[in-house]
């Protein structure tokens, strides 16, 4: 077996994975299209390995499997970058709602001592 | 002339029924609010105690956010100005007055260790670091400014508007001024005198203060490159 028939496994398989968490609703659809993005990717790279050789050959890689470790790295940075925005907004937002809930909460107070 | 004062509290029990006292003392026309983020010890109970309107964040967000629930407050409540005061007492009720008084000639009234001679003293790299945000904000505003990491301060309605769609959130002092003026804001200094803190340890240390330069530095850098209006917290 070859690193390519390897990875076209694991691309199919990986999926499969990414489709079946979005149907049972574990993965929201919108951060699986970057997934099946890369799955797809990662399949047709795999699977068409002239199409590698030769991206290989016009950016004068030697050994063209390292071209798929390329690819892969760069998606992991560009997927941790998006987590990251992820992460930037939901903060602010949690912040937001615990201080309306505070203010809220104040008012109720307010509101009790008032009675 | 409706006024707020803002008191924004993490543990800080000891100081905090003091410090209530003073400005109802000195200025008995305002209305207080402690923001209590998240404190582990008695600081609702004593702020409660002394008088004071407390809001308690169910867990601590900084200094950042529990400034701008302060804000957030302010504007629900249609205050005409909200003054910002730190718990530990450094700032001295007696002062406020001052701050006020200066209202109607700007949006943002800073009171300032520096404008006058004042017996405030501190460490040489404190002090190093004060000169350098001092500085960089001058430049980028082309105003001087001498205390930007002053917590001392007073707004109006178009400020606390401002800080309600968006409050940097950890050490937000010298990123607000920045802000303030890319939002047409007029801001002035005003000598004040500060007071060493009543109680608590200062939260510095080496490494927190390299990473304060360079997150403030960068901060207002950021703030300054923005063309409009600063992305709302939400």
């Amino acid at each position: 077996m070859t690193i390519y028939s390897v990875s076209t496994l694991i691309s199919i398989v990986f999926l499969l994975i990414i489709l079946e968490l979005v149907r049972r609703q574990r993965l929201r659809e919108q951060y699986s299209l970057l997934w099946i993005a890369f799955g797809v990717l990662l399949f047709i790279i795999s699977f068409n390995v002239a199409l590698l050789e030769r991206f290989a050959m016009w950016l004068d890689v030697k050994y063209a499997p390292a071209l798929l470790f390329l690819f892969g790295l760069l998606f992991c940075f560009a997927l941790i970058l998006h987590l990251t925005l992820v992460i930037t907004k939901l903060s602010n937002q949690v912040l937001r709602l615990t201080q309306e809930i505070t203010l809220m909460k104040g008012q109720e107070q307010q509101h009790e001592q008032n009675d | 002339m409706k006024v707020l004062v803002i008191i924004p509290a993490y543990n800080e029990e000891r100081s905090i029924g003091q410090v209530i006292a003073d400005i109802k003392q000195y200025t008995p026309e305002v209305d207080i609010v402690v923001v209590n983020d998240g404190s582990t010890d008695a600081t609702e109970a004593a702020a409660k105690q002394a008088g004071a309107e407390v809001l308690t964040l169910p867990f601590n967000v900084g200094i950042g956010g529990g400034m701008q629930t302060g804000y957030l407050y302010a504007k629900q409540h249609e205050y005409d100005v909200a003054v910002q005061m730190d718990a530990d007492g450094q700032h001295p009720a007696e002062e406020l007055p001052k701050l006020l008084a200066a209202m109607n000639e700007a949006d943002l009234v800073i009171g300032s260790r520096y404008v006058e001679e004042s017996s405030y003293r501190s460490s040489k790299m404190r002090r190093i670091g004060m000169i350098f945000f001092s500085k960089l904000v001058s430049m980028l505003t082309k105003e001087k400014f001498t205390d930007t990491t002053s917590g001392f301060r007073a707004a109006n309605r178009k400020v606390i508007d401002c800080y309600a769609r968006y409050y940097p959130m950890d050490y937000p002092e010298v990123e607000s001024i920045v802000y303030l003026k890319r939002n047409g804001c007029r801001v002035v200094e005003v000598g004040t005198e500060m007071r060493e803190r009543q109680s608590g340890k200062s939260s510095i240390t080496p490494i927190r203060s390299a990473y304060y330069m360079i997150k403030v530095t960068l901060a207002v850098m950021m703030c300054a490159l923005r063309y409009r209006e600063v992305r709302p917290n939400t």
